[in-house]
């Protein structure tokens, strides 16, 4: 329990101690939009815990800009444009450079191009698992998986994978010192300000994306490097070198790091209550129609953050033009007005509606049918192979209040 | 700076204007200052609100002008305001303005249709600073273009489609004019046009004003066969496949329910879609074979969806 006066989102350190709950449920019953102070030069942020007004938030672009960077991090306004990808633009641009490869994502495409390799991909992935009794769930099954995913949708080849990881696990992680020199609430990272996630690192995946890049110019590939390279986004304006660097970075860790921590999140959640776990066993066919309240349950991004462009009113408070407006999608999920009893994970639930990938905001996870899939097959995959499965050891948190991840899971499993 | 105005406002006036749009007179006492290309919200009820773009005269403290096009493909918005009459309130947020004129010597109006209303203050205002100006006003019939006989004489283009085509893009924004702001706003198309024409003219240049979607509920009644539950349920004009079927107890994702964000696309088994979203392409809308529950219809008397 955080009393209200005691609750700090800013400190990752208790969301490593997976204390963020404990103060997103004090938010939502005292102060469910509330105004935290930061040192200079920062002002400070609204948080938004409720779920009605995080969607408000998130709908309404016009007012809520992305534009001012979308993490608690204040970016200066001269390196704003140079650090922008999608996430941070709006409006048509924003619209026009989502659809340059959004349909690779949707459902059908989806299974008509990858359900086949990603079954194979993930049986071969719990077989590997499955050839030991112990061993670190993370490691094992979910961190590999969904990069390898995109190693495909991007067509590079398997050996850079390990690569790929990395980079991710670096910027994502940038709040966490395993994964980064200088974390980001760190004076050192200062000097890599100009640089996305203010890691050094950006400048290889640039590099790396950009070769891709120039190989498939002009060529015929359907992967989503020569689509960016050779398609024209609809407004006519072509992307520059830096849109481009900043769209393959995207990609590269959006794919990467969020699918993994919801396979494990909900892994955690099943061992923790064994009767879900049995349920989901017994009846495989529970898992697609279950797959929403993992989700929810999951919540692997903790938040994303708009900023007022306007003066306005959000649940009772005056939010002033250009304040910081911090949605906590994590609360949303566990809001008692939309979720009966949200602390009980329980697979039967019908229309899940959470806030797990924006929910339906043109910011929406542009992944979210193949994060979907991804995180079903797993489950169809490994919960039928498994006679038992229990942890083996303590688990070991992100320290972040961006993502709500897992670095260590060891298990013990007796296969069937 | 307090927060943003809100209030009932008395409509003292409801008088057509052109085919199918009509002006509302909007008073109350001690309204905000706005300035040109402002727009306020209107809200409706039932969760409707709509923004439309001030068109009176910026100096008017009793009295605010908007002008609003009956559209037949609208969750309703239109035809409420439509249907507002003299001595009712509504109520109303704002102004707030995203569209504001910069300080230029010379400007470049491009209007489509509606897309006259935020302009037409915005040449008051210009006209009475002496700025240069000229404005090009497309439309479908000369009857269908609103506040004509408000715009003075010489600078002012209109072409109506039925007599004169469409807007000449190529010859008014061809060559780039490095001393002149060009203001636009009217139909995506003609605003998709008109980027690609001045993404050769100096950066800033172009300024413009998109009105957002609006979700169509109308049609005829169908029937909506799901293949995997076994049902079959009427859908009623007014309301949507999705909203159908999540009542009839059959989970469904859905998100934005408003045809953009593509989280409710459905496999079709069988019918004729009658596609109304914002996300599949021309060739995915012919093949007949996904669509978004959450605005979509159909154009015949069933479907069958894999649900």
């Amino acid at each position: 329990m955080f009393s209200l006066d005691e609750v700090n989102l800013a400190d990752n350190d208790r969301f490593q101690r997976n204390e963020g709950w404990a103060q997103f449920d004090t938010l939502r019953r005292e102060d469910p939009v509330h105004w935290s102070p930061e040192a200079a030069p920062n002002r400070g942020f609204w948080s938004v815990t409720k779920y009605r007004d995080i969607w408000a938030v998130d709908r309404d672009t016009e007012t809520f800009t992305s534009e001012k960077f979308v993490n608690l991090e204040e970016v200066d306004d001269d390196l704003m444009d140079i650090r922008r990808s999608i996430l941070e633009t709006d409006g048509k641009r924003h619209l026009v450079l989502r659809q340059l490869i959004a349909r690779e994502f949707s459902p059908r495409n989806l299974m008509k191009n990858y359900e086949g390799f990603l079954r194979e991909l993930t049986k071969q992935t719990v077989d590997e698992a499955l050839s030991a009794t112990e061993f670190d769930f993370v490691e094992k099954i979910s961190a590999d998986f969904p990069i390898q995913v995109l190693a495909r949708l991007l067509d590079v080849p398997l050996e850079d994978t390990g690569q790929l990881i990395a980079w991710g696990n670096e910027m994502v992680g940038n709040t966490d010192p395993e994964f980064i020199e200088h974390t980001i609430d760190s004076p050192e990272s200062e000097k890599y300000k100009h640089l996305p996630f203010r890691s050094p690192t950006t400048q290889d995946v640039f590099d790396y994306g950009r070769a891709l890049r120039d190989r498939r110019r002009g060529g015929d590939g359907t992967d989503l490097i020569s689509q960016l390279a050779n398609k024209l986004p609809g407004d006519g304006v072509p992307m520059t070198d830096k849109d481009f660097d900043n769209y393959f970075l995207l990609l590269v860790i959006a794919g990467n790091e969020t699918t993994r921590h919801a396979i494990s999140n909900a892994m955690l959640a099943l061992i923790e209550r064994p009767d879900q776990l049995r349920l989901l066993r017994e009846d495989p066919s529970l898992i697609a129609s279950g797959l929403e309240e993992l989700l929810r349950w999951a919540s692997p991004v903790y938040h994303f953050r708009r900023t007022a462009t306007r003066d306005t009113e959000l649940g009772g408070k005056t939010i002033k033009e250009g304040d910081k407006v911090v949605m906590w999608f994590a609360s949303g999920n566990r809001d008692e007005d939309v979720f009966d009893d949200p602390y009980t994970l329980d697979v039967r639930r019908t229309n899940v509606d959470h806030l797990t990938f924006g929910k339906g905001s043109p910011h929406l996870c542009m992944g979210n049918a193949l994060a979907r899939m991804e995180v079903r097959l797993m489950f169809e995959e490994l919960l039928p192979r498994l006679a038992s499965i229990g942890l083996n050891g303590d688990v070991a948190r992100v320290r972040s209040n961006f993502v709500n991840g897992i670095k260590k899971f060891p298990v013990t499993v007796k296969p069937r | 700076m307090s927060a943003e105005f809100e209030a009932d406002l008395v409509v003292r006036d409801v008088a057509p204007v052109a085919e199918g749009v009509v002006a509302l007179s909007l008073a109350g006492p001690g309204l905000p200052a706005w300035t040109p290309g402002s727009h306020i919200d209107l809200v409706l009820g039932d969760g409707l609100v709509r923004q439309y773009s001030l068109c009176g005269r910026t100096g008017d403290p009793d009295r605010w002008r908007i002008a609003v096009l009956e559209t037949p493909d609208s969750r309703g918005g239109s035809r409420a305001v439509h249907r507002l009459t003299a001595g009712r309130t509504v109520r109303v947020r704002g102004p707030r303005n995203h569209f504001p004129i910069v300080a230029s010597r010379r400007y470049l109006f491009l209007a489509g249709g509606i897309g006259i209303t935020p302009l037409l203050p915005m040449i008051h205002e210009v006209s009475a600073a002496g700025a240069d100006w000229e404005l090009h006003y497309g439309g479908r019939t000369l009857t269908s273009m609103a506040f004509t006989d408000e715009l003075p004489g010489d600078r002012v283009h209109l072409v109506p489609e039925d007599t004169h085509g469409r807007l000449d893009l190529e010859a008014i924004l061809g060559t780039p004019r490095p001393d002149t702001l060009v203001y636009a706003c009217g139909p995506e198309g003609m605003l998709a046009a008109v980027e690609r024409r001045c993404a050769a003219w100096p950066a800033g240049s172009l300024h413009l004003e998109r009105f957002t979607a609006d979700v169509d509920r109308t049609g005829e009644p169908f029937e909506v066969v799901l293949e995997r539950s076994g049902r079959t349920l009427v859908v009623e004009p007014g309301t949507s496949i999705f909203e159908t079927v999540r009542a009839a107890g059959v989970s469904v994702l859905g998100s934005c329910l408003e045809g953009i964000c593509g989280t409710c696309e459905t496999e079709v088994l069988d019918g004729e879609v009658d596609h109304r979203d914002s996300v599949l392409d021309d060739d995915e809308r012919a093949s007949n074979e996904v669509m978004m529950i959450c605005v979509s219809r159909c154009r015949g008397p069933r479907l069958t969806l894999a649900l």
